[in-house]
């Protein structure tokens, strides 16, 4: 188990310390882990199918303003390679990334606030003494001293819990599996939810609906389903783009237009509408 | 673009420097100042170009050491914004520097807003959506296709919003502002994510029952099919839309997820599903 914990973290490292590095660039994501962690071990055609099913339910787990549920990043990856070395498929996946992203959460969040944070004060000291050099060695130093102890985590539990999670695994009785592959079609609910929270706004939610059955009755593929919405949005923001435009025309000019009152300015709307 | 033919040579090399170094904005974040530092390091190159003066670049370093926080990849343009008023502070003796971290706060909030919903809320749902239904059918080209469709237009904003923020300054985003633009931007946006959510509830979110009843050997009725019947896939959409609604209660993420595991758990030893 040697060979799969060292690369286990060192993936660990490379996408969710890198995304952190590179600026976001999802490399963080079950979608990309999860086939990596395949490549490595040998098993790549699993690490897809495993790393597409926990994108499903992790794709509302996103860090925004610091509030999250779970670091998927840590999540895959050992519950990938778990799923492989044991075999099992998402199945197993499943039931291990949960739990494995809760703590991966809140060891990510110790890190953050308990290591890194004492750093905030040594930043400031350095800028005003106009010592650039060291900023920038801090600023990656900063980098490689929290992804060096987070991929720890990884290394040590692979290591450490393979024995107890291949035992756990065994154990699992078959009415339970049932009730985890029936988890693995439902959880991605949650994560819907919290794409919707975000989104979510009285005067546009009928969308969502529109976007359900496209899926549900035509099976209509996500790619297209993309390129429609998009030609939806074009055409309501200029509608939205040509009103808003004649709400300010109507507010520059209206001691001219509107003498009587309510009436006049419907007519002004009106007469300007048809000028465009 | 045309306002880029006043921008010199030099400026537009540490402009691309400045592109780079924004990439590690949150390499070391940390939770008193979020990005301070990545701020700090991209500002350098312009701080070191417009004061030679030891006790003036203190001061711009200490000015850029402040709290910052805003979507990732919107972060260029407002760097962008900062280093052209360096330059005019650095000229100006008149020149007000607290207007700089004026503008940077005023602007972080709401860009993160337009940001988070943009980036995160619609690209990348996209992004995964398209490249989960690829990888559950197995084509190992799925995490290709997720990073290139959001990186691509996210890098490219990035670049631009780098010499857009330096070139238009800071006058011209309120005027962006007032005019309602920015408005009707994140609505349109919010639109394709709000069809792609549903798309992908559709898609991703599963749930067939075993449920039927039998005379004779034979199957007479099957509650999938009568369900499929009222409307094809109610119970996820009626899954989602409770948890979409027990959020908006408060309840916590975690407390949902161990919710629906439990629930999973009881459809399958009640051999509903």
């Amino acid at each position: 188990m040697l060979y799969e914990a060292i690369i286990v973290s060192l993936i660990v490292i490379a996408t969710v310390g890198g995304a952190e590095l590179l600026g976001m660039t999802m490399l963080n994501r079950p979608i990309v882990i999860g086939p990596l962690v395949g490549l490595a071990l040998g098993d790549i055609q699993s690490g897809v199918l495993i790393g597409a099913s926990l994108e499903a339910v992790f794709m509302g787990v996103v860090n925004i303003g610091g509030a999250s549920a779970a670091e998927p990043g840590l999540a895959t990856a050992v519950g990938t390679a778990f799923a492989i070395t044991l075999g099992g498929g998402a199945g197993v996946a499943l039931p291990l990334a949960i739990p494995i992203g809760i703590l991966g959460l809140q060891v990510k969040t110790l890190l953050y606030v308990g290591v890194i944070g004492f750093f905030a004060p040594v930043f400031d000291r350095l800028a005003a003494e106009g010592k650039e050099r060291k900023i920038v060695l801090l600023h990656y130093g900063a980098w490689v001293l929290q992804w060096g102890l987070y991929g720890l985590l990884p290394f040590i539990g692979i290591l450490a819990g393979s024995d107890a999670i291949n035992a756990f695994v065994k154990a699992i009785p078959q009415v339970i599996m049932n009730g985890l592959n029936i988890c693995g079609g439902l959880l991605p609910a949650v994560g819907m939810a919290m794409l919707l929270k975000l989104l979510w706004d009285k005067k546009i939610y009928a969308f969502f609906f529109l976007g359900f059955i496209l899926v549900a009755y035509l099976k209509l593929p996500l790619v297209a389903l993309a390129v429609l919405g998009a030609i939806i949005a074009v055409t309501i923001a200029q509608r939205d783009y040509q009103l808003s435009q004649l709400t300010k025309k109507m507010n520059a000019a209206p001691a001219t237009a509107a003498p009587a009152g309510n009436a006049g300015q419907m007519d002004t709307e009106e007469e300007d509408f048809f000028d465009e | 673009m045309s306002k880029m033919t006043n921008v010199s040579k030099d400026e537009k090399k540490m402009l691309r420097k400045m592109f780079w170094r924004a990439f590690t904005l949150y390499t070391a974040v940390t939770p008193a100042k979020q990005g301070a530092s990545g701020f700090c390091y991209s500002m350098m190159p312009f701080i070191d170009h417009f004061y030679k003066d030891a006790k003036q670049k203190k001061d711009a370093l200490v000015r850029h050491m402040a709290y910052f926080n805003t979507t990732i990849p919107l972060s260029t343009f407002i760097m962008g914004i900062a280093a052209s008023m360096e330059k005019e502070n650095s000229k100006n003796k008149d020149f007000d520097a607290n207007s700089i971290n004026a503008i940077k706060s005023s602007l972080m909030g709401p860009l993160a807003g337009i940001g988070d919903s943009f980036f995160w809320g619609v690209l990348r749902v996209i992004a995964a959506g398209i490249a989960v239904s690829m990888g559950q059918s197995g084509n190992i080209l799925a995490p290709i296709v997720f990073l290139l469709i959001f990186n691509i237009p996210t890098i490219l904003v990035r670049y631009y919003g780098t010499f857009l923020g330096y070139t238009l300054g800071s006058t011209y985003i309120e005027k962006i502002y007032q005019s309602g633009l920015i408005h009707i931007l994140t609505k349109a946006a919010s639109i394709v994510g709000l069809i792609m959510v549903g798309g992908m509830t559709s898609q991703m979110v599963k749930f067939t029952t075993t449920i039927s009843m039998s005379m004779k050997g034979e199957s007479v009725l099957k509650l999938q099919g009568m369900l499929d019947q009222i409307f094809v896939g109610i119970v996820p959409l009626g899954i989602t839309l409770l948890c979409f609604y027990l959020l908006n209660k408060k309840v916590s993420i975690n407390y949902l997820i161990f919710g629906v595991i439990g629930l999973s758990i009881l459809l399958s030893v009640f051999h509903i599903a």
